[in-house]
Parts: C-alpha cells; sequence; structure tokens
C-alpha cells in the first residue's frame, strides 16, 4: 500500500459531529474506549465496542477508498498474526478458554478446537476495535487540538506538545522514506524481498535510514527557533487557541465518557478481585 | 559530593529546552514511521527493525530521559497507525530499553564533545544488552501478566526474538552511527593550537 495514503491527518478539522467536539472531548473518549478494550477479552463487551467504532468511523465520512484499502490491509495482517499464535501455541484455547472441543487435527501437535477459535475470534475483533477506533480518531482530530485534549487530562504540556509534534510529523517524515525508497530503486537498488537476502535487506534499510535521520533532525532546529520566537515554554502553564468552550455536543459526550469510565473501573475491579478461572469468556463453558 | 549527585540527576533528566521537546517529538515520529515500514519481519509483531536506531541517536543528542520517551511514546504512535492493537506492556518495556541505552553520559561517552572510544563502545553494548533484558525480558512480561494475563507464551517468544533483533540492529549499526557522530562532533570543537 502507498505509505503517503496510508498515513493521512487532518490539519483543519472537518464539519461532522466528532469533528465539531472539542480536543478535550476527542482524547478523553478516545481514551476510555481504547483502556477498555485494551483491559477486557471479553466479547460482550467488544461487540459493542467494535459497532460504536464503525458507526464513528462512517459519521465522519472518511475517503471511502483508502479507508477500505486500510481495513483490508490491516485485516490480513491480524490474521497472520493470528496464524503465527496458532504455530507457536496450537491449543491456546485450553488454557484460555478452558476446554479443548477437537474440530480438525493436522498431527499430533497441530489441531483446530472450538475454543482456540472462539479465541482468535475474541483476539482478532479486539484488535479491529481498536484499530477502527485509532483510525477515527486520528481522522478527526488535529495536532493542536491532540495537544489540547493531552493537557486538559494532566499530561505536562511539554509531553503534550511533543506527542502532537510527532503526530503532526508522522505523514512528513513517511512521505520522506517513501522518497528515499524511490530514488534508491531509481539508482538500482533491489527492495524485492524475493531476490535478496535477509543480510541484504537489513543493510538497504540501514542505506535508506541515513539520509531520513539526517533530513528529520535537520528538521529539529527550525522547528525549535520557531516555536523559541513565539515564546515557547515561558510559562507554567499553557492555553489553545484550538480549545472552544463546551458546545452542547461536547456535554452529552461528556455523559458517554464518564459512563465508559465507570464500566472500565468495573472492569479492571472484575478482573482484579474476581478473576475468572479463565481469560476469555465463551458461552458455552 | 552533593554537587556531584545534582550533577547525575541532571544528566539522567536531561535539558528541557524547546529543542530537546522537537527532537524528541521527530525522534519519536521517526520510530513509530520505521517501526511501520522499516523492518522485516521475524515474529507476530515483532520486526528486526531499524526504528531501533533512532534510540541511540537521540540518546546522543538528548541524553537518557529523552531517549526512553521516544521508545515509549515511538511505540503508542506505531500502535495507533500500525492496527496491530495497543501494547502497553511492550511500550513500557521498550521505555526502560531507552533509559538504558541513555545512559552514554554515565560512563563517560560524552558525543556532543566526540568522546566515543572503545572502552565506551563496551560500555554501550553492555547497557544495549542490560536495557533489552531487563526491558523486553523482565518489565514487558510482568506487565503482561498484569495487563494480559493470558499473552504469556506469546510474550516469552516475542521477547526472545525482540531482543535478538533488537541487539543485533543496536549493536551493528548503532556503534558505527555513534562513532560517526562523536567523530563529526569532534572536528567541530578540537582546535589544535599552533605551536
Amino acid at each position: 500500500m502507498d505509505l503517503n495514503k496510508r498515513l493521512f491527518i487532518n490539519i483543519i478539522p472537518g464539519n461532522t459531529f466528532l469533528d465539531k467536539l472539542s480536543g478535550t472531548t476527542k482524547v478523553r473518549l478516545f481514551f476510555a474506549l481504547v483502556i477498555l478494550l485494551v483491559a477486557t477479552w471479553d466479547m460482550r463487551i467488544i461487540l459493542p465496542a467494535l459497532a460504536v467504532s464503525i458507526v464513528g468511523l462512517v459519521s465522519i465520512k472518511p475517503n471511502k477508498k483508502l479507508v477500505l484499502g486500510l481495513v483490508g490491509f490491516v485485516t490480513l495482517m491480524n490474521l497472520f498474526n493470528l496464524f503465527l499464535v496458532w504455530v507457536v501455541m496450537p491449543d491456546s484455547g485450553a488454557n484460555i478458554v478452558g476446554a479443548s472441543t477437537l474440530l480438525f487435527r493436522f498431527s499430533e501437535r497441530y489441531v483446530v478446537t472450538a475454543e482456540t477459535l472462539w479465541y482468535f475470534a475474541v483476539r482478532f475483533l479486539k484488535f479491529m476495535a481498536t484499530f477502527l477506533i485509532s483510525l477515527t480518531f486520528i481522522q478527526a482530530i488535529t495536532p493542536s487540538e491532540m495537544a489540547a485534549g493531552l493537557y486538559s487530562v494532566k499530561i505536562p504540556y511539554k509531553v503534550a506538545t511533543m506527542v502532537s509534534i510527532a503526530f503532526r510529523y508522522i505523514p512528513e517524515i513517511s512521505r520522506d522514506f517513501s522518497d528515499i525508497k524511490i530514488s534508491m530503486q531509481a539508482r538500482g537498488m533491489e527492495l524485492d524481498p524475493k531476490k535478496t537476502t535477509l543480510l541484504e535487506r537489513l543493510k538497504q534499510n540501514v542505506v535508506i535510514l541515513v539520509p531520513l535521520i539526517i533530513v528529520s533532525f535537520d528538521r529539529v532546529g527550525n522547528i525549535a527557533n520557531a516555536m523559541d520566537l513565539r515564546g515557547y515554554g515561558r510559562g507554567k502553564t499553557r492555553t489553545y487557541y484550538s480549545e472552544h468552550e463546551e458546545t452542547p455536543n461536547d456535554r452529552k459526550m461528556k455523559v458517554v465518557y464518564l459512563l465508559l469510565y465507570v464500566a472500565l473501573i468495573a472492569v479492571i475491579i472484575g478482573r482484579i478481585f474476581f478473576p475468572g478461572e479463565f481469560e476469555v469468556w465463551a458461552p458455552w463453558i | 559530593m552533593s554537587n556531584e549527585k545534582k550533577n547525575v540527576g541532571k544528566m539522567l533528566l536531561g535539558t528541557w529546552d524547546t529543542k530537546t521537546v522537537v527532537g524528541v517529538a521527530i525522534g519519536a515520529a521517526l520510530f513509530a514511521v520505521l517501526m511501520n515500514y522499516g523492518g522485516i519481519r521475524v515474529f507476530t509483531n515483532t520486526s528486526l527493525t531499524t526504528a531501533m536506531i533512532v534510540v541511540p541517536i537521540v540518546a546522543g543528542l538528548f541524553g537518557p530521559l529523552p531517549a526512553a520517551l521516544v521508545a515509549g511514546l515511538g511505540n503508542v504512535l506505531a500502535d495507533l497507525i500500525g492496527g496491530w492493537g495497543f501494547w502497553f506492556d511492550w511500550s513500557i518495556g521498550n521505555f526502560v530499553m531507552g533509559f538504558f541505552i541513555g545512559l552514554l553520559p554515565l560512563y563517560g561517552a560524552k558525543i556532543e564533545d566526540g568522546i566515543f572510544q572503545v572502552k565506551h563502545m563496551i560500555g554501550y553494548v553492555i547497557c544495549v544488552l542490560l536495557g533489552n533484558v531487563v526491558g523486553f525480558g523482565l518489565v514487558t512480561p510482568v506487565l503482561t501478566v498484569l495487563f494480559y494475563s493470558s499473552e504469556l507464551t506469546i510474550t516469552w517468544a516475542q521477547a526472545f526474538t525482540a531482543n535478538l533483533s533488537n541487539i543485533i540492529v543496536q549493536v551493528v549499526v548503532g556503534i558505527p552511527v555513534l562513532f560517526l557522530m562523536a567523530k563529526r562532533n569532534a572536528k567541530k570543537s578540537n582546535l589544535s593550537t599552533e605551536d
């Protein structure tokens, strides 16, 4: 997939419902959903979260072709990861879901059980939901709204600035990366994984890396000077131009994320104090 | 004594001026991009990635805490754009690893003054080994048990391959890069006096 198209961020906010929320609301909502998804392995929570993420992504009217391509790529990658997990632990369902109902047997070691498939389904949907929520978040937020939102959850503003600058420059750096790669190929460098050895490929990656690092760190001086000239880092606190006052929609979403945090705390307390015998819940066990 | 202590504390934190903030930000972005595209896949979510080389560079330029932040923050950002889910246990493991690698000035290697000799290289290799073993062999598995208790077998396999590939990249590529950086800085500062 083309790198330029794969990484895309907004500098100017759009005009859909999610776009118009304040940075604080966006960041808090995102944190609540993502931490909830990290904390849980329960299909009963993952499926609604997946539904929410799909609704969210559709509501911001993204570029359809681009999103479908991305989702296809990530689906394949996650399926491949699951395959590798299966190679390492063919009967992972036994420890994690708590039973093994044999469906298919390749050899003594390589078996397919219903529980393993259920665990893989949970795992897959969990990561797809996380990915779709991240994609929606990236699409709906601008770098300075992100800084404002992070500052609102008591993260030191220098760290908030760091995250927003990094976020702002990811597309730029990946564009440089693909430019350098193309110009290296134009000079006759073989990048096809089928035609080169592992060591050769590592060497080529380093060859791409040297100009990329020089170009990237050359920017540091310029950006830092521009920020210093505007008086960055003088005050102990900071306000953000992009942060607007709470709108009625922000207030509605505040109720949503507060409820999500309550659910999150319930999930975490449940996992710490009342751990089930097995990690993943399955309807038939 | 107290003065020396203060110096060590300052050395660990680094100076937090605008340049450091921007440097860490760009480093983290670079780390995230390379983690996604600049690697050769070895195992699930583990690759022989050139991203690891950003850490010693930032360590040489800004110090331990910035290097740690680059690795930790870069990993979170890579997760954000990568689509394989968030693995905070690994991000924190990376943070610890970055901190160890950033300890360059602790054993006398001063990249900005052009000081990076054989004994510093040995120190660097020890720090790389320590950082990877402590970060991915200790911190990450412990956090995996806390966060995602079922994933431990995978984490061990990943930790092993990650350690191996990180150490290869950081030693084989890191030492020449640090050496060149030091050499470049040394040229700027070592004015010889006329007889």
